[in-house]
């Protein structure tokens, strides 16, 4: 290797690699090294000290500081579980109806489902408290126009964090649609083709040809909406303020209220610490599902 | 009208191409409630922008303003600086994509067309970092900012976000297919690689430098998190998403959500716009980067 090649490798790849790796790299690292310390978030790094598992002990304790981290993870746990539960066949379902080559409208249908996808999640969170407002919003007035009655959405601690669902659902469900888009476009026309042939009825090629082969499709979306979902803020910032009764208290917002705002940098970072190792876990288990699926 | 075309855009209209079946009729109707479900909301919110106070408070609510008006909108520069904030807003946004931009083609040229020991381990390990929720490295990451005397500024909001994996993984995607040929033609007329990678591979792939200048736009312009956390109180450097809930803690005591509605509307236009433009750069990029199948 020569070295002026060397000196362009260098070149090309220092702004990028520097900037991720101090801005990205070097702050992993030291949550993690942070997770194992005492140390306040007004203060300088040299001011942690060492406590070794601690911070774990007391947030999977039983204090208030435990049942609180303990609530906003479930919480975030159901968050994600159900936002996934209704995003993948709802993107699946419009995918469809966006591919399919009978009626027209399907880029028109595509375009505006995706532009959700661009609004400010602030945005969406002011729009939608207003929509499930209970007495002046129009989801109620709607609800009451088919015979339901009206729901209290943000306002109880049964149906808040459903609510916060919908509205991620709302505005994420566009960009996943432009996901299984492009894998429906990498199914080949002739496996249909031959399948009609062989007279499988529309519902029989979806399970036996559509599914399957989305199959890769449906695990990187799934992937996507998991990073998404724990990272779920504005709402919950901005109109529940994780409440009513800690009902929508997620960890994105739960780690900054611990770690920022109360300054108790040791305890947010072993937070951080346990939420990075459950996404790893849960990823690797998503992989090794479906590798299994694929050996079949 | 002529069936041939595989893309069926006909703006504007839902038209039957063959006879219609019952099975075309419910694909239809569906299509419709979709569309309708999706655009709701923000018909919702530039209407009710348009009303006044009191007909938002109505109910049952109202669902067209009776007499629209932009009182709304001139109320909202009375409680927030809305030049300020969307000018803090663009400064944001736009640094911010120009940064991706150069560095991601940069590294995405060193990945895309250099050979070189470990480059496989650190593509992985760069393509990682975009599994990680910001959230993980907030805490150190104020800090850090904290330690370069950037905090409460605009530089310390853009700064650690001038480089990201996804455009490196974008622009790597699409530099592969740029010929070496070109390339090497350009090295034999003694051209620097720097001004290879902007002069000639650049304008290559310019579709795909479109898709991530927009991605990163919109990104940067909606993003919330931390700019909250760095600019803790500075309201001179809010942007517009920020300035937002300024208005809904003025809004608490006011109950004027046509106000609201009309921040909203305005820090929605820009990417809502951009995206008109250039929504099938958009959606090509994803269509190409995301899955390989």
């Amino acid at each position: 290797m020569s070295n002026s090649y060397r000196g362009s490798v260098l070149t090309m790849l220092t702004p990028a690699v520097g900037l991720i790796g101090v801005f990205i790299f070097v702050p992993m690292l030291l949550t993690v090294w942070l997770s194992l310390q005492d140390w306040s978030t007004q203060t300088g790094f040299q001011t942690a000290r060492f406590i070794g598992l601690d911070n774990f002990s007391e947030i999977f304790g039983p204090t208030s500081i435990g049942r609180d981290f303990k609530r906003a993870f479930v919480n975030t746990a159901l968050y994600t579980v159900l936002s996934i539960a209704l995003i993948l066949p709802l993107s699946v379902a419009f995918g469809l109806l966006v591919h399919q080559r009978n009626v027209a409208g399907g880029t028109i249908l595509r375009t505006v489902l995706f532009s959700t996808y661009m609004v400010p999640m602030i945005a969406v969170a002011l729009v939608w408290s207003k929509l499930y407002s209970p007495t002046e919003g129009p989801i109620n007035q709607m609800l009451g126009w088919v015979g339901l009655g009206p729901q209290p959405w943000l306002s109880s601690p049964s149906t808040a964090l459903v609510s916060i669902v919908l509205l991620n659902v709302w505005q994420q469900v566009g960009y996943f649609t432009v996901l299984i888009i492009a894998g429906l476009t990498q199914i080949p026309n002739s496996l249909y083709e031959a399948a009609t042939l062989d007279g499988a009825r529309p519902r029989q090629q979806f399970t036996a040809i559509t599914l399957p082969l989305l199959r890769r499709t449906l695990l990187f979306s799934a992937v996507i909406a998991i990073i998404n979902a724990v990272q779920v803020f504005e709402p919950v910032a901005l109109i529940t303020q994780g409440g009513p009764v800690g009902s929508t208290n997620v960890l994105t917002f739960h780690i900054r209220r611990v770690g920022i705002e109360r300054a108790q940098g040791g305890l947010g970072s072993a937070m951080a610490v346990t939420l990075m190792l459950s996404l790893i876990v849960v990823i690797f288990a998503l992989f090794a599902f479906a590798r299994r699926n694929d050996n079949e | 009208m002529s069936g041939a075309g595989d893309e069926s855009v006909r703006q504007g209209v839902i038209f039957l191409r063959k006879r219609p079946t019952g099975a075309d009729a419910l694909v239809a109707t569906l299509m419709l409630v979709v569309l309708v479900a999706s655009a709701f909301p923000l018909l919702w919110m530039v209407l009710s922008s348009f009303k006044t106070a009191a007909e938002t408070m109505q109910v049952p609510p109202a669902w067209l303003p009776r007499s629209p008006s932009l009182e709304a909108y001139g109320k909202v520069a009375g409680v927030i600086s809305v030049g300020r904030s969307m000018l803090n807003s663009a400064i944001i946004a736009s640094v911010t994509t120009a940064g991706i931009l150069v560095t991601s083609l940069m590294a995405g040229y060193a990945f895309a067309k250099y050979h070189f020991r470990g480059k496989n381990m650190l593509f992985a390990a760069l393509i990682a970092t975009m599994f990680l929720p910001p959230i993980v490295t907030l805490i150190p990451l104020y800090r850090i900012v904290g330690y370069l005397d950037l905090n409460a500024s605009l530089a310390g909001v853009i700064l650690p976000n001038l480089a990201n994996a996804f455009g490196i993984f974008l622009m790597r995607q699409f530099i592969a297919g740029v010929p070496d040929d070109l390339i090497d033609a350009a090295r034999v007329d003694g051209a620097s690689e720097l001004r290879i990678l902007f002069a000639i591979v650049a304008p290559n792939v310019a579709p795909a430098i479109a898709a991530l200048a927009l991605f990163a736009f919109v990104y940067h312009w909606n993003s919330y998190l931390w700019p909250l956390t760095v600019l803790q109180g500075n309201s001179d450097q809010y942007p517009i998403v920020i300035s937002l809930s300024r208005l809904l803690s003025y809004n608490r005591g006011a109950m004027n959500t046509n106000l609201v509605m009309a921040g909203a509307t305005l820090a929605v236009l820009p990417p809502l716009v951009l995206f008109a433009f250039l929504q099938r750069f958009f959606v090509d990029s994803i269509v190409s980067s995301g899955v390989k199948g």
